[in-house]
């Protein structure tokens, strides 16, 4: 494998940024979250909290070492030695037209039939590379590059929570009542935030989401009794 | 010492009165925006002189017409935007730390320079703490704003707390007519053009009336090529620039991430400027080396 350095980025006096040229996601997932915490142990006395995206991590400092200790350490660090542990989840999805409501104008602008689009979205296990956007929503990679499409040109006032959406070549779940642009296929009786839980979500960058079709049955008896879901 | 729960009434509120504290510092990971006080100076001011814990809770305000009655004594202190404050139908100091009586009722009138005000209260306003933080927000505490009829507790000593007038610090308002903001360069600065990087320091922005916690939008348009990026971490502060050629600057409960370049990086300390601007007033970037 290519050897991958990242870029450090100073950005005002307690802001770094460390960034790589391409997405770490797949294997490199793996990569950038052994060097996240090799950052934190490394550092734990200078640093408040550390915030990552697809292609960086970013860090703010309480105190700011000196630049060339960060670059560094880049240079030296072991992080295979890091030792991972990563889950598979299944999330129980009713792909309904009630509750996916743009599920039929979805599969007519992709011609595909309902069928399908449930067989290929529910056939991959997709791969959990940060939370962002709004409190417990999962940034997945992995979705089948078949599903992609654009998003709404004019995004809804109001989603659901529990909506599962795809937009662009993204999928995932709103975890609570937002406007947004995705395309709506289904919904999930799982709760993927609750404020009352710290952590209030129940998987980390890395793990490995499954969406399990259910039918709508299912879907009231399992929303009656919301539960953070288990290990598979 | 006496500690009794008490409460003040919400009289009356306009909308976005909020409570604060520092936030939720080390919940982005999952998602979660920080929180904090938009004018963070302003918020430690009025801890420091109520000799509060730095994260003691405030109200933060930012609509004229509120009003608030307190029913227990107490020493309270206002800081931030200067406007017309009334306490007991007598316009009283717009700053600095108040005696409270059983049953006083405080009015917040025209806000007359700058858009928040905080009021701080001896051991801090308790209302729920949701992931270490009482500072509401969509999603997380159970109401998302303070609005007329609720009843905010916080600690009475049962008697009217002294207070030494000749050892009070005035509150220095004059960056809430300050037009300069300083600004590092972004993550995504060097994709910018050089005549549109000089272009973001050699004239006026004006803050739009798209202003609100997450984010106050600006006026004038800048010309944009730099495509969208992979969604990435982004602060209190930072300043990205929208396909749209818009300049969105992000505020205290600003999402974590987000797609757009993020081409400056407001200074800390000249955060408060901005929270403090409204609609229509202006301002100018000043580059500050990293």
């Amino acid at each position: 494998m290519v050897e991958l350095k990242p870029e450090i980025k100073q950005i005002g006096p307690n802001l770094t940024e460390i960034s790589w040229p391409t997405q770490m996601v797949g294997e490199l997932l793996f990569k950038r979250i052994q060097i996240e915490k090799a950052i934190q142990k490394e550092f734990c006395n200078y640093i408040i909290e550390t915030r990552a995206g697809y292609q960086s991590i970013s860090i703010v400092w309480k105190k700011k070492p000196e630049m060339e200790q960060l670059s560094m350490f880049l240079n030296q660090v072991q992080e295979d030695s890091i030792q991972l542990d990563f889950n598979l989840w299944e999330i129980p999805v009713c792909y309904d037209q009630i509750l996916g409501k743009d599920l039929y104008a979805y599969s007519k602008a992709k011609s595909f039939s309902i069928e399908d689009i449930i067989n290929l979205h529910s056939e991959s296990n997709y791969q959990l590379n940060f939370y962002g956007f709004l409190p417990g929503f999962m940034y997945l990679s992995g979705l089948n590059p078949l599903l992609a499409h654009p998003r709404k040109s004019v995004p809804d006032r109001s989603i659901d929570a529990g909506s599962v959406a795809i937009g662009g070549n993204l999928t995932g779940i709103y975890p609570q009542n937002s406007p947004g642009g995705w395309h709506v296929i289904g919904k999930t009786p799982t709760p993927f935030f609750n404020p009352y839980c710290d952590p209030p979500v129940w998987a980390k960058p890395g793990d490995q989401i499954r969406f399990t079709p259910i039918s709508m049955a299912e879907y009231e008896r399992m929303s009656a009794h919301p539960k953070f879901p288990k290990v598979v | 010492m006496i500690k009794d729960w008490t409460f003040a009434k919400i009289l009356a509120s306009g909308p976005g009165t909020s409570i604060r504290d520092l936030g939720r510092v080390g919940y982005a990971q999952f998602g979660v925006p920080i929180s904090g006080p938009a004018d963070l100076q302003a918020f430690q001011w009025n801890n420091h002189l109520l000799q509060n814990k730095e994260n003691d809770a405030q109200l933060e305000i930012s609509q004229p017409g509120f009003k608030i009655q307190f029913l227990a004594p107490t020493l309270i202190s206002i800081s931030g935007a200067l406007s017309k404050v009334i306490l007991k139908n007598k316009l009283i100091n717009n700053t600095g730390l108040q005696e409270i009586n059983f049953e006083d009722i405080l009015e917040i009138g025209n806000i007359e320079s700058g858009s928040i005000i905080y009021i701080g209260i001896k051991h801090g306003f308790l209302s729920e703490q949701i992931l270490k933080s009482r500072s509401l927000l969509k999603g997380i505490t159970k109401t998302f704003q303070i609005a007329k009829g609720d009843e905010v507790p916080y600690f009475t000593n049962q008697e009217i707390p002294l207070l030494n007038r000749l050892s009070q610090v005035k509150w220095n308002s004059q960056y809430l007519s300050e037009e300069i903001v300083r600004v590092f360069t972004g993550p995504e600065w060097d994709q910018l053009p050089p005549t549109i990087q000089k272009s973001l320091f050699n004239q006026s922005f004006h803050i739009s009336p798209m202003k609100n916690s997450m984010a106050v939008q600006l006026e004038e348009l800048i010309s944009n090529e730099i495509p969208g990026i992979a969604s990435a971490p982004v602060f209190p502060g930072t300043i990205q620039l929208t396909s749209g050629g818009k300049l969105l600057c992000l505020l205290q409960d600003a999402q974590v991430t987000g797609g757009y370049p993020r081409i400056l990086q407001v200074m800390e300390d000249d955060l408060r400027i901005l929270a403090q601007k409204k609609p229509g007033q202006k301002l100018r970037f000043l580059l500050v080396k990293n």
